[in-house]
Parts: structure tokens; sequence; C-alpha cells
């Protein structure tokens, strides 16, 4: 089975914020408001952070697009009482909606603030994709993929639950489908998740980091690379090209 | 509100989630959590579904399109693919937009703005109601209350309205305001214009961009050049960037082309690029760059003339081109090389070192095909023309001109005549400051507003009344699809529908050399009584009984789809058009040097370039020591509304921040006048104050406050309105002398505690 991860090349990142806004379109997730702002209570699922260093004029900063690390060992599933997240054979780590409390250990538990609270119910806008649920992505025993339905029913977000990035996992798992059924399509290329596919500057890149031949590998291969908060053992699958 | 959700009954009661689930979520909740947490499920609503699982669908959409057609949140247009859903339960509905594949332009991609365009569509405080009349004795602007201050009239009778005083008013009454349109409809408003016999015709663009494209035009007498950075062959790609003060990866256009060309330039190509960002202001693009040098503000245009001191003066520049192609060099090189350009001179009013000007200088001029690209910050300034000319003969100096990687001459898609081809107008219009004199004077009684955004985006006056009051005394037809603070002061607003509910077709902005054609089509019909601006405009003719006004015979309701197959007919077939959505023209062809100015050649003009040294510092000690400067962010929607959330929410990428913008102050300077992180502060000029929230940062030259663009709207919406300060409100109106553009650059300001 693969082992999905993310490689972003600082390098080419300008900050447009085109991948954060792609997610909330592609994932349904709801927007803000000053006040919820105020109270770090919006949701985002990817969110492009700006950490600054130095003096006068001899400024640094690094623009860092930040969606889920999707950890080897992620300590938001340690955490969980309920098991509502998990990680899925293809290291993909998912939260399933009907079984979270809303106790928020995994919020605290996560180094990259990766996850977010629903403090409010999900306002019904007209713009939202009525094929995708993140909190129903099947029956969860006997997954193949991890799923095997299809497009998804509507989503129903709800209060009290928390939830992230999942690389967006309905499209890697309809591909698997459509792969399965004959169709000549590779996950990485001509299948990614919407973040990759919205960067204008190409720097993100989606892959099969356990495949050598992927083109995740080979950019891993040619230069060095960056992980987030190593020393936290959480071995992240997002990984970072410095410049 | 839009039509889908109108048409929607009421959601029925949410069902009770059935037993089973709520006692083994409390019961998990017992058991597995301590009673801190217990406290915190039992206050949470528990969460309800709407049906119980089972019964939910395994699919719920029906049939679901791509619909080719092109963006219109910022002057770039590009083409995108609109992804449209039919749901099960017979709704449709707009649910992602994507970059084009066909488009060479912008190899199928698009920048953020364009994700917004779903926002645009079904943005709450879009007009909902046929035109709108106002009822007399009500506010025109701040406190405009759109329900009651104004009554529904048929289409009909406002046009009749609208018609009736243009047939009685003489022409040259009439000021047509341009905001950001298609290019169809601008070809329509200035063809309106042209029939109805008005020269009043101001192009709000040219707010932005009139200084820049004289000092250009100085030189080659072409208003197309732009900057390529990369060639069809990808061998051939810009080496070296010198940016004076030019956002180019947040505001410069063509923004999506310059993202995509950003990232290729620094990994995919066998020399990666170097930028070099002169800039007051820690930008993203200088945040980017390979070096950030910290200048003050409005000493671009010296500093340009300090580095082709360098250039000349050691003999590196490409004598090939100066001596073939170009006029005017020896009077150039004679001024260039006087006292007050050397570096060492330059280096005491501009504030970056001699010696890193000189290095500059000799990587420029050594690594080709080399850009120095002038930026808004350069040349909004009373001498702005000339500072853009200064930047621009560093590109011919370095043999940049119509090369591979330099600058390019765009061309434009052939397309049919207009009736009224070959009458006099300017594409551009009139400048900022014959229409600011108009207004003034009071020459002026009725203005029609297309999509303008004129308020938010003018520097206050300080002679001759407020806008405000300029404003409040005319007749002003607002044509536009949402609430937005022009809509205020309107006597009868038309709704027109959003650039996803329109036809006509696009020209790519210059930028790639080769011509590109893009089509707009509806994604969905018209929302509400909304209409297409072509479609007013004709209505608009025909009741004006305007002769020469359409190109076409058509009924109005075909009329925009009819003109836009007639424009487009001579290079691409209706039906090729709408699916592929772009027409790409042939290659171009460097290094045809056809310049429209009377040599024939790139002419140098030396004789105004000395007052590029007569740059005024900010005052220690007088009452406005700080220089305000502006910019604007990735996310500032160019349309002039403001409104949608997704936009405002992750509005300055660089602070973290959104729903406002921030007072932005160096650190030492902000210690000076006693102001911390996250004050409430004032900023005061002659001209008037703004309050804003302070932000205090190392990324900023000591005596400049930065304040983005695009907030402190007041009649824009739920999502806008008392969003921030517009810090147009303390600019002053100077003027760029040649091309009347207002110098938004060179107002100085105080700073203090709310």
């Amino acid at each position: 089975m693969a082992n999905w991860g993310m490689v972003i090349d600082l390098d080419k990142c300008v900050g447009c914020q085109a991948c954060s806004l792609a997610c909330k379109a592609e994932n349904n997730v709801p927007h803000g408001s000053p006040y919820e702002q105020k109270r770090h209570q919006d949701i985002y699922w990817h969110k492009v952070i700006a950490a600054t260093e130095g003096e006068y004029p001899s400024v640094n900063t690094q623009i860092i697009p930040m969606p889920c690390m999707h950890c080897e060992h992620p300590p938001c599933v340690n955490v969980c009482p309920s098991k509502a997240t998990f990680k899925r054979g293809d290291g993909i780590v998912i939260q399933n909606f009907r079984r979270c409390l809303g106790c928020r250990y995994c919020i605290v538990a996560c180094p990259y603030g990766a996850r977010n609270f629903n403090f409010k119910d999900q306002e019904n806008e007209e713009y939202q994709r009525p094929d995708l649920p993140p909190d129903l992505a099947s029956e969860w025993g006997g997954l193949k993929f991890g799923a095997e339905i299809g497009p998804w029913p509507y989503p129903h977000r709800t209060r009290g639950v928390v939830e992230k990035c999942t690389y967006c996992f309905h499209r890697i798992d309809e591909a698997l489908l459509r792969i399965e059924n004959g169709e000549d399509i590779e996950i990485g290329v001509d299948v990614v998740p919407a973040c990759v596919e919205a960067c204008p500057t190409e720097a993100r890149y989606f892959g099969d980091l356990d495949d050598p031949n992927s083109g995740v590998s080979k950019l891993l291969a040619s230069r060095t690379y960056i992980k987030l908060r190593e020393e936290m053992a959480t071995s992240p699958k997002t990984i970072y090209l410095p410049r | 509100m839009s039509q889908a959700a109108t048409d929607k009954p009421n959601s029925p009661e949410p069902k009770r989630s059935n037993g089973f689930q709520i006692s083994r979520r409390a019961f998990l909740g017992v058991s597995a959590a301590a009673a801190a947490v217990l406290t915190v499920v039992l206050a949470l609503k528990r969460p309800k579904l709407a049906e119980p699982v089972e019964t939910q669908t395994t699919k719920a959409i029906d049939t679901q399109e791509l619909i080719p057609t092109s963006c219109l949140n910022c002057p770039t247009r590009c083409a995108i693919r609109v992804r449209k859903v039919q749901t099960l339960a017979g709704e449709t509905k707009v649910v992602r937009i994507f970059g084009n594949p066909n488009s060479a332009y912008t190899e199928g991609k698009c920048c953020s703005r364009s994700h917004v365009g779903l926002q645009v569509l079904y943005n709450p405080d879009r007009f909902q109601t046929k035109p709108l009349v106002r009822k007399p004795d009500t506010t025109k602007g701040r406190g405009v209350d759109f329900v009651n201050d104004f009554e529904e009239s048929e289409w009909a009778d406002a046009i009749q309205l609208i018609a009736d005083r243009l047939t009685a008013a003489s022409p040259d009454r009439l000021l047509i305001l341009e905001g950001l349109n298609t290019t169809s409809n601008e070809d329509l408003i200035r063809q309106f214009a042209l029939a109805y016999g008005t020269p009043n015709l101001f192009v709000e663009d040219g707010l932005e961009t009139d200084a820049d494209r004289e000092g250009k035009m100085l030189a080659d007498g072409r208003s197309n050049s732009w900057y390529e950075l990369m060639s069809e062959d990808e061998t051939e790609s810009t080496k070296y960037i010198l940016s004076f003060s030019a956002g180019i990866v947040e505001s410069e256009r063509p923004l999506a082309r310059n993202l995509h060309l950003w990232g290729e330039l620094r990994r995919e190509v066998p020399n990666r690029v170097k930028v070099v960002s002169f800039d007051p202001r820690y930008s993203v693009t200088a945040c980017r760059a390979d070096e950030w040098l910290p200048i003050n503000p409005g000493t671009e245009g010296a500093l340009a003339m300090a580095i082709a001191q360098v250039i000349i003066g050691e003999g590196l520049y490409d004598s090939d081109f100066i001596n073939n192609h170009t006029d005017g060099f020896s009077n150039y090189k004679t001024l260039a090389m006087i006292q007050s350009f050397s570096p060492d001179s330059v280096s005491q009013i501009s504030g970056v070192d001699a010696d890193t000007i000189r290095r500059i200088a000799r990587e420029f001029a050594q690594s080709k095909p080399a850009i120095a690209w002038s930026g808004e910050a350069a040349t909004s300034w009373p001498y702005g023309t000339f500072a853009s000319h200064a930047i621009y003969c560093l590109n011919a100096l370095v043999g940049s001109i119509d090369v591979p990687g330099g600058i390019v001459y765009q061309q434009y898609p052939p397309y049919a005549a207009m009736p009224t081809d070959g009458l006099a107008i300017s594409d551009t219009g009139i400048s900022f400051r014959k229409m600011a004199d108009l207004l003034r004077d009071g020459a002026i009684d009725t203005a029609i507003g297309f999509q303008s955004n004129l308020i938010m985006s003018v520097p206050e006056s300080r002679e001759g009344g407020k806008w405000d009051e300029i404003l409040k005394n005319l007749f002003y037809v607002h044509v536009g699809p949402a609430k937005s603070e022009m809509a205020a002061y309107a006597d009868v607003i038309l709704p027109a529908c959003t650039y996803l509910e329109d036809w006509g077709y696009e020209s790519a902005i210059p930028g790639s050399g080769y011509a590109e054609a893009r089509i707009k089509q509806p994604v969905v019909e018209p929302f509400n009584e909304s209409r297409p601006t072509a479609r007013i405009l004709f209505d608009l003719a025909n009741a004006t009984a305007l002769a020469a006004f359409s190109p076409v015979l058509s009924t109005p309701e075909e009329f925009p789809s009819a003109f836009a197959q007639y424009r487009t007919a001579p290079f691409v077939g209706w039906a090729d058009f709408q699916s592929a959505g772009v027409w790409e023209g042939p290659g171009y062809t460097y290094q045809k040097y056809d310049f429209a100015t009377t040599s024939g050649k790139f002419e140098f003009h030396s004789d105004q370039l000395e007052r590029l040294l007569n740059v005024k510092l900010p005052g220690e000690g007088t009452d406005y020591p700080l220089e305000l400067t502006i910019y604007r962010p990735v996310l500032e929607i160019r349309s002039g509304s403001q409104n949608f959330p997704w936009a405002q929410e992750v509005y300055l990428v660089m602070h973290g921040r959104g729903w406002k913008n921030l007072v932005e102050i160096n650190r030492e300077t902000a210690h000076e006048y006693g102001i911390g992180e996250g004050d409430e502060v004032i900023v005061e000029s002659v001209f008037g104050g703004i309050e804003g929230e302070a932000r205090v940062l190392e990324g900023m030259r000591p005596g400049v406050v930065a304040i983005a663009t695009g907030q402190g709207h007041f009649a824009s919406g739920r999502f806008a309105d008392g969003m921030g300060a517009n810090p147009n409100d303390v600019i002053g109106t100077e003027y760029d002398e040649e091309s009347g553009q207002p110098s938004f650059f060179s107002t100085r300001v105080s700073i203090r505690k709310a």
C-alpha cells in the first residue's frame, strides 16, 4: 500500500494563498468572521503562516503553507479516547466525526496546530459541494482503500467535533477505484489534493513516499529537506524544501 | 441571497438522531474522559443529523459540467473553468473554479483571487430587485439605506428615465466612469461614449497605471510593452529581475502569470533567476526575492539613474542595441554621468549603500536578459512619468528590449470592426486630473458608472470640495451587481449581472507577447432581475436613439452573445471558442524594434530626469514627520468590493491577519512615538485622519508607515463594512505632471495613540 506524502517547495511558494482558498472550496470548510478570528475559533484545514526573525534591515520571513503533517507517529491518534481519529493504512490521518466526543485532547497534542474545533453548526452556503462529506466516508469496517462508495453523500459538519485536513482522501480513493476499473491515471500526477492542484507556482507535490520512482521521492533525493518539529518524533509526511 | 436560495423550500425540522447513538456518545464521554471533559461535552449542543445515517444517499450529484469562461477579479482576466453540478434534489450549484489548461498565458493556473469568484456570484449583498430609483430627499453616501431610500422600478422605465436625461443634456456634460469590466463591455462602453458624443470617459485602471505607461511611451511610443519573464523556448528565460517597489507576486499584473513563472524561474530553468527588490517595505516580493534593499520612498528614479551611471561608466551597456536602435543616448549619457547621480550621492538620498548600488548595477548588466520592473509605488509620484522612464531606460541599456525574457510588445486578437472605429477617443479616456477638474468646475451634471469604484480608489482632495460633496451633487447612474460605495451615491441603480453570468470576450493583457482571447459565457442564468451590462448599454442606446451603436442586428436579449460572436468571428469559430474557452494567436517574433516614436527608434528623454533628485524626504520636527505608503495585498479583489469572506479572513498573509488592514510601522519609529504592537492609533495628514491597529515590525524602513488598501468599506455589505480603514482618506491629490495620475505615495502623516 502506498504511503502518501506531500512535498512543499518553499523556494517557489510566494504566499498567494490559492491553496488555502482551494481547500475551503473543495472541502466545504466554513468561513470565519472577525469575532471568530479574534478568538481563534475559525476553521482552516490549510493555512499559510509567516514566521519572521532578525532585525531591520536583515529581516527574514518564512512563509509556510501548513496542511496537516499526516505524521508517521501521530500524537493526536495516541491521545484520542474514543478512536475517532486514526491512521489509515496508506498513512492518511483522518477524523471520524461520528465517534468524536469533542474533548479536544488532539488539539492540545498536535504540535502543528493542524486541528480545528467546530464551535458552530455549519451554515448552508450556496457554493458548497453536495458530494463531499468529511464526516461520513463510509462504513469504517471492511475498508479497502479507506472507502469504496465513490462520491460522498451530503456533508454534515456538526457543532462540537474536531476536524482537519484529509489530504483530500476522497480524490485519492475515487482515483483508486478508477484505476481498478482500468483507467490509466496516476495518483500524484493526474490526481492530487486540491491545494496541490491549485498552486499557481507549482510549489507542491504529492505522491507515494515509499515508491522510489515517484515524483516526491525523486525530489527528496535531490534536495535537502526539512520536517517541522522533528524533535517531537512525529515523523511528518508533509515535507518542506528550503531555499 | 440568490435565486437558488430563494427557490428552496425551508428545510424541514431536523429529526432527532436515534437513541443508540446518543447513549453511546454519552457512555463514551463518561467512561473515557475526565470530569472536566464531561463538562465540555455536556455544555455542547449535541450533534443533530438532518437525516438518519442509513438514508443518506451515496450519490448526491446528478450531472456535472466544467464550463470554460474567464475570471474578472483583477485586470489579468485569467481563463478559468467553472464546475457546475446538478444535485439529485434538483438544485443547480456552482461549486469550484479551476484554471483552464488550454490557456498558455497562465499554463492552466489561476491565483487565489479566482477562487473567490464563487462568493462574487453568491454574494448575499447583491441587488435582488429590478432597477432602483432614489426617492427625493434621501441621504447619499454614508448612511445610505438601500431598502428604504430607493423605489423599485421597471427596467424599461429606468432606462427611459436615463435616456430622457441624456437626450435633454449636452453630450459633454456627461461623464462615464469605467471600473473593472470585461474587455467586450469596455469596447461597448467606449462605443456608447463615441456614439453619444461625450469625450469624458474615465478609465479607473489609469489611477494606477497612467504614469508608468506614459514613461514607457516616452521611450518607445507604444502602450503595450511589458515584461515577458520567460519565452516560449524555456531556456530563454529572464536571469535577473530588479524590482523597483514592484509587488510582482502580490499585485503587479498579470498576477497569475507572474506567480506561475516565478515558480518556474526559481527551480525549473537551467539558470535560476536572481531577484533584487528595492522597496521601503518588506513586501511579499521582497521577502521572496534574493535580496531586499530598503530605500527611502520616492527615490527609485534617482536610484535607476545611479545604476545607469555605473553601467555606462564601466562600459557594460549593450552597444549594439544603443547604436542601432536608439536616439538621444549621448544627452542621456551626459546627464547620467553628472556628479549628483553618482552612487555616492544617490546613496545619501536613497539610503542604499554606494557599493551595493555598484554591485547590483554590474550584476544587472552582466546577467542577460535582465529586467528592471517599475512598480506602482515607484511611479505614483508628482514626477512618476520620469521615474518610470528612467527605470525603463535601464532595460534598454542592457539590451532587454524586444528579446526573449525581456520586454515584449503585446499583440491583440484581430477583432471584427466596430462602427465607430477610427473616431477620435483615446483607449485610455481622459486623465484623472482632467476628470477631477471637470467635476470640481461643475462642468458635469450626469455620470454613469460601470462597476465604478471611484470613491474608494481616489485620494482625498484639499481644494474644490471633497469627493463626497462632488458626488452628492451629481445625477449618478450606477451599473453593478452588488451593493457598493458608488451605489450609495447613485440616483438610479441598474443591477448588472456578475462576470460568471455574462457573455463576452477578453484579451490577454501585455505580458506574453502573443495574443490570447478568452471567452466569457454564462455559467448560470443571471440571478434575480439582473441583466448583462451589454444589454443595458444596448437598451440605453436604443432609448437614446444612438445611430452608430450596435455592429450587429439583434434583439436585446440576444445582444450580449451576438456581439461577442460578431467580434470574435474573424479568428475563431464560436463552437470551438465555447468548448476550448481560449484562442491562441501566432507565436511572438522578437527583435522587430517597431517603435512608434518620431525618430522610429527607442528614445532616451533626458531633459527632465534631473528632477528625480528632487525627492522630498520626511521632515524631522514638522507636524507630519512620517511618510505614508500604501500597498495592495494579493487578496484585494480588484472589482472594488471586498464582501467576500474567503478573501477577508486571510487578507494579510505576512501578518496572519484578516478582516482589516493594519498600520504597519518600524519598531524603532514606533518606539520613538510610544506606540506598541496592537495599539489603536490615529494616522493624520492635512487631508484627514483614520484610525487603525498598529503593527510594529522589523521589515519596514524607519520613518515610513504602510497601510494596505482595499478595506474601509461602508456600503458594500456584511463582510466588508467597518473592516479596517481606507488609506486614501488621508492621501491628498497631487498629480503626476505628464499623465495626470494622482500621486498616491507622497503624503506625509503623523501618528499617535488613539
